[in-house]
């Protein structure tokens, strides 16, 4: 089963849950899908194994070839290319890669190389699960080829979780596609309610299932309860609000502390996912 | 004419209050004109509760068009898309295409086309502090960036056409292109972090994003009590790096109250704000 992890909103405990269902069920591995914010490795504290680089290419303009036609800078779609009466420069960080440049020069003058836009790295955490932990490079416009990578990776476990990126734009859509069932982390604040119907009509429109876990219970409102009950969807667990769960996550603090009933709550979503997935449930 | 200075709310890590520090300045700027560029997850109309008075498509891209009764399907399409968005019967699987039209070039038949694709809405509304620009991105589309963009140059028309001097923009969560669109040439950037790990892990990998822009850069410390040690750490690296922490806002079930009840932290808890100095910060932004 593979299970995506994600919010809507950013900050509703998505990390929070998907790391201590890595340490309660170290047969599962961890694949961090959050490039730009990684965040899993902090609580996890894994040893890597690897670490793989990840590369778009760009188009470098051999300027000796050039005739300066500008056939290159009027195909591309992304203004990547500026094309002078004299020179022509491409602009690697705006660059897709889709090749069309080099389809279209007359003169061969175009060859792609590649660039670094961050790594996927491979190791074990401390409570000796598997973990997979995507990182693009501060300053990049886009992870979805650190995610691409990561899909495209050999990955044998029966059961993975897929810590994803907030939101519900491309990046989302990229680590939730090909997933078994999605599940959505959210709290009871209006924001959180708001964020977490654009999501269920992303779900919807991908035909994938999907279930709820309440993080923070016990603040805020009844908004989501209400949502849920409305639209039929389960809640799967609630992670009750308190100071203290709070204190111990801002220092990295998880499992370890947890108490009994927290773990049993944990046991029961991953109980909750495997059911959805069409799986037999786990003891809680 | 007057420069309209753009302030922009960021944060890095999602969930650290951008939008309830957004909201708490609202009340206290003059003359200016408000923009929610979190178009993903857009919740500032939620406290600002406005009348929205215009509304436009925006369509940040185009998408390739299969034509079957043209195709003769030599495959020449899927053999060159670079983004597998061609399906093995030569449709074309939108949510991959990134409109290229590599795929338009290399087809002998004309089967392929490129067609504006709607990929979000863009919002005008009319709230009692001034006017607010906010947009919704269609769930799972993409272009945000483009999108954040078009939020902004909508805010700053709007500006320009009614003389006011603020544009106040409440940003996207993590580093990437929704972030960098709504950082890129604005004069001052207000990073709002929270006292743990990922809070100030997230922060040091924003703050040297935006250092690539040359704003102005504050610091605010929300929910500082969390951890004392962290909330530590978290000024050290503002003192390394010469950025002033401008307000450390102590977790409060009061202000997590007012949000439920879709009100303005700063207005609904007045108080509390006042004695953390809410005046200086005012001014000093």
């Amino acid at each position: 089963m593979k299970a995506a992890i994600l919010s809507g909103k950013g900050g509703t405990g998505k990390t929070t849950v998907s790391t201590h269902l890595a340490a309660l069920f170290p047969d599962a591995l961890y694949v961090d899908m959050d490039v730009e914010e990684p965040n899993g490795d902090l609580f996890l504290n894994p040893e890597w194994n690897d670490r793989i680089p990840v590369s778009v290419i760009y188009p470098e303009i051999d300027n000796d070839k050039c005739t300066h036609c500008r056939n290159c800078a009027a195909f591309c779609r992304f203004n990547a290319l500026i094309a002078g009466k004299a020179l022509t420069i491409s602009m690697k960080e705006i660059c897709h890669g889709c090749g069309g440049c080099a389809l279209v020069c007359p003169s061969d003058a175009i060859r792609y190389r590649e660039r670094i836009i961050g790594y996927v790295s491979r190791g074990i955490t401390r409570f000796g699960s598997p973990i997979i932990s995507g990182k693009m490079d501060v300053g990049e416009f886009s992870g979805v080829p650190l995610i691409d990578r990561i899909r495209t990776m050999d990955r044998t476990e029966a059961l993975q979780i897929i810590d994803s990126p907030p939101g519900t734009s491309c990046t989302t859509v990229a680590a939730v596609e090909g997933c078994d069932l999605a599940v959505i982390v959210t709290e009871p604040t209006p924001f959180a309610l708001s964020d977490m119907k654009r999501t269920v009509e992303m779900l919807r429109t991908m035909k994938l299932p999907f279930a709820v876990v309440i993080n923070k219970a016990g603040m805020g409102d009844r908004g989501v309860y209400d949502y849920c009950r409305d639209e039929s969807i389960d809640i799967l667990g609630e992670i009750p609000f308190s100071l203290e769960l709070a204190g111990a996550y801002a220092t990295g603090v998880m499992l370890d502390s947890v108490s009994p009933q927290l773990q049993k709550e944990y046991r029961k979503i991953m109980d909750g996912m495997k059911r959805k997935a069409g799986m037999p449930g786990v003891a809680v | 004419m007057n420069k309209i200075k753009e302030t922009v709310v960021i944060s890095g890590k999602g969930g650290t209050g951008k939008t309830s520090f957004t909201a708490s300045l609202v009340p206290f700027m003059d003359n200016a004109v408000f923009a929610d560029c979190d178009v993903d997850a857009p919740n500032l109309s939620i406290l600002l509760e406005g009348e929205t008075v215009e509304e436009e498509e925006f369509s940040g891209l185009q998408r390739a068009v299969h034509n079957s009764s043209l195709c003769s399907g030599c495959g020449q399409c899927l053999a060159s898309c670079r983004f597998g968005a061609i399906k093995g019967d030569f449709s074309v699987h939108a949510p991959s295409c990134e409109g290229c039209a590599v795929c338009v070039h290399v087809c002998p038949e004309n089967a392929m086309t490129l067609e504006d694709a709607v990929v979000g809405k863009v919002y005008e509304s009319e709230t009692i502090y001034g006017p607010l620009v906010h947009a919704s991105l269609i769930p799972g589309e993409e272009t945000s960036g483009r999108l954040v963009s078009r939020v902004r140059g909508a805010a700053r028309e709007l500006a320009e056409a009614t003389g006011r001097t603020g544009i106040l923009i409440d940003g996207p969560p993590g580093i990437g292109c929704a972030v960098i669109s709504s950082v890129t040439g604005a004069d001052s950037v207000c990073i709002v972090t929270e006292p743990t790990l990922s809070g100030l892990y997230d922060l040091k990998r924003v703050y040297s994003m935006v250092l690539r822009f040359n704003p102005a850069v504050f610091i605010i410390i929300n929910k500082a009590d969390l951890s004392e040690d962290v909330c530590r750490d978290i000024e050290d690296f503002a003192a390394e790096n010469g950025v002033p922490v401008l307000m450390k806002i102590p977790f409060n079930k009061k202000i997590v109250q007012s949000l439920s009840n879709r009100e303005i932290p700063s207005v609904a808890e007045a108080d509390f704000f006042e004695n953390l100095g809410w005046k200086k910060a005012l001014e000093t932004i």
